[in-house]
């Protein structure tokens, strides 16, 4: 009778033991697939971060703990700023649906950014129905300049493509201007407490912007700086423009209106 | 087991494997383990070989601890969305006896509290050096100097980011098929037979041993090798060096201009200088130079060298697919084993100027 007792006991005791341990075991595996699910967050956030500012500077803020806001993340850099817009976007606005509108804007963007993606350039923003991108501001890039130009070129040609798309459709055309220029600045996290971004700032961007909105007046698509021909592949064939003062420069700006490029290869 | 290039698109292989008997004993005979991608290689044997030679796992290491350089290794390919050799690396450690959760830590940096500040500094190096490259040299040296790393320790970092950026580009590139290394951990019999495929790999793995370097080399990226004199890297690296010049596939003035644009492309001057120096011995003028240089051609150059010179410079920053893309269009324009030296030059000019930016730039 004892002995069965304390074989019960035993049982019992084991039965009671085994269940803790699988309780543990339970708990373990649950506080290890939250972990999981942390660090495949964490990751999706970091990879997301990743579009939104240059690789290296994300890792730069995990690895230094950096607090947004607490502390500046910026270097000078010598950067390559193309500036495009579409010509005569009010009217288009004006005349076609929103959702219409909708679509052939996302179809511009996408085409305009797949061919500046395509000759290393990133882009930084669309403003409005405008596009700013920068060649040579993640990693450095000493083709920069003849980057630009190339995927202004192949902006162009897609361009081209879409209308006979859009012309289909019944949808008017689609035009573009695109202002380049080289020069330094201060690239970073920019912006406030609330809101960050990724910007390049400095008079490289102003002037890129208006030099695009002197396509205009020139009545060309692709206009590049002095600063910019000088760095560029003779293939490129240029036409000088008529120097022209725009706002907030002093000397009036001389521009180069892109043709095309002879041959293939190279940069 | 899921990871975290499992969404990197890679593309086919551009390339057939080779049997090549010789070449899988060598790698048997330096790893313990048949290699699973060297027959992909066969017909440029340098690659082939130096791509087992220069691998920081087996004896070349004397000073940097070897777990160290494993994780350093893990997470160069992980920048360089290598999926070939992260697998590779990942099924090494995992047959090693890490356990997953593990290695996923240490790709998701949750590791940083409880490795010493020495690793942390070593993998925080091959992390800045996979994305800026020779310009962040510096700051990086000046991490490793405050983590307490010592020089020797820290050439040896050096040369493991660059060889693992070397082997990245080499499986990159011709898109050497990972879905079997990939696959390696989820298979049962790889499972059961775990602990005697760890075993087996530990054995092979040895320290380096000081090895004199018996003679000084006088081709370019020689400055590299001496720097690494005593070490058993300078004969590994004299003999890759050696045989890729030798090798017939491309001319040496092709193999010079490529690493000439590599190492403008990575702003490292040393290696710049160094390869200069050798095109113009090689008759090539100054003026010719600084236009392949700045516009990546020029009208002397023949056609396949037009073809891989801005060849060259996709290969510094890219992405696999679209790489992989580019690499396919060379592929009906050059011989096979044309393709093949000229991924190899690519790589091994990559892995060479981020280790000279390193070593030799800011001595």
């Amino acid at each position: 009778m004892m002995r069965t007792v304390v074989v019960g006991a035993v049982l019992v005791l084991l039965a009671v033991l085994a269940g803790a341990l699988y309780r543990q075991w339970r708990r373990t595996e649950s506080l290890q697939a939250q972990l999981d699910a942390a660090a495949a967050e964490l990751q999706d956030l970091q990879e997301a971060c990743s579009r939104l500012a240059p690789a290296g500077v994300v890792q730069r803020l995990i690895a230094d703990g950096v607090k947004l806001g607490t502390e500046a993340v910026a270097e000078r850099k010598v950067v390559t700023a193309l500036f495009a817009d579409l010509v005569g976007y009010t009217a288009l606005s004006e005349r076609l649906e929103p959702t219409v509108l909708a679509r052939v804007l996302n179809g511009y963007f996408q085409r305009m950014s797949d061919a500046i993606h395509e000759h290393r350039g990133h882009v930084s923003t669309f403003l409005g129905d405008g596009i700013l991108a920068y060649f040579g501001a993640l990693q450095p890039n000493p083709w920069q300049c003849n980057d630009a130009v190339r995927a202004a070129l192949a902006m162009r040609a897609a361009i081209s493509k879409y209308n006979v798309e859009l012309a289909r459709e019944g949808l008017p055309a689609l035009a573009v201007g695109i202002g380049i220029h080289r020069g330094p600045g201060l690239a970073g996290l920019i912006g406030s407490r609330e809101r960050m971004e990724y910007a390049f700032v400095g008079r490289t961007v102003n002037l890129a912007a208006r030099v695009q909105a002197l396509t205009r007046s020139h009545k060309v698509d692709i206009l590049v700086t002095e600063a910019l021909r000088a760095e560029l592949d003779t293939r490129f064939v240029l036409t000088p423009m008529p120097a022209e003062a725009v706002k907030g420069i002093a000397e009036p700006v001389v521009t180069y209106a892109v043709r095309e490029r002879l041959g293939s290869g190279g940069a | 087991m899921a990871h975290a290039l499992q969404h990197v698109a890679w593309e086919p292989c551009l390339i057939e494997p080779r049997p090549d008997r010789a070449l899988q004993a060598y790698a048997r005979r330096r790893r313990g383990m048949p290699s699973p991608a060297i027959g992909y290689f066969a017909p440029v044997p340098w690659l082939a070989r130096a791509l087992v030679d220069l691998h920081s796992q087996y004896g070349l290491l004397m000073h940097l601890d070897q777990n160290v350089a494993d994780l350093v290794a893990l997470v160069v390919s992980q920048e360089n969305s290598c999926r070939f050799c992260y697998a590779a690396v990942r099924a090494l450690l995992w047959a090693e006896g890490m356990s997953r959760a593990r290695i996923q830590h240490v790709e998701q940096e949750l590791t940083r509290a409880d490795l010493p500040p020495q690793a942390v500094a070593a993998i925080a190096f091959g992390r800045s050096q996979s994305r800026s490259g020779p310009p962040g040299a510096r700051a990086a040296r000046d991490a490793l100097h405050r983590a307490g790393v010592g020089a020797d320790e820290m050439k040896e970092i050096a040369f493991a980011v660059a060889s693992t950026d070397f082997s990245n580009r080499a499986h990159t590139i011709p898109a050497i098929p990972a879905r079997p290394i990939e696959q390696i951990p989820d298979r049962l019999h790889m499972r059961l037979l775990r602990p005697l495929i760890g075993r087996i790999l530990k054995n092979h793995r040895s320290r380096g041993r000081a090895t004199p370097l018996d003679r000084v080399p006088s081709y370019p990226y020689a400055r590299l090798v001496t720097a690494y004199a005593g070490s058993p890297i300078a004969p590994a690296l004299a003999r890759t060096l050696e045989e890729m010049w030798a090798s017939p596939h491309l001319t040496r003035r092709c193999k010079l201009l490529m690493l000439a644009v590599v190492a403008r492309g990575l702003a490292c001057q040393v290696c710049a200088l160094e390869v200069g120096e050798a095109l113009q011995r090689e008759g090539l003028k100054e003026a010719v130079l600084t236009q392949v240089l700045t516009h990546l051609d020029a009208p002397e150059l023949d056609p396949v060298e037009r073809l891989l010179v801005p060849f060259a410079r996709e290969t510094i920053w890219y992405e696999p697919a679209p790489m992989q893309r580019r690499a396919r269009a060379l592929r009906d324009r050059l011989t096979g084993p044309q393709l093949l030296e000229a991924i190899g030059v690519a790589a091994l000019a990559n892995g060479l100027c981020r280790m000279g930016a390193m070593v030799l730039d800011y001595p």
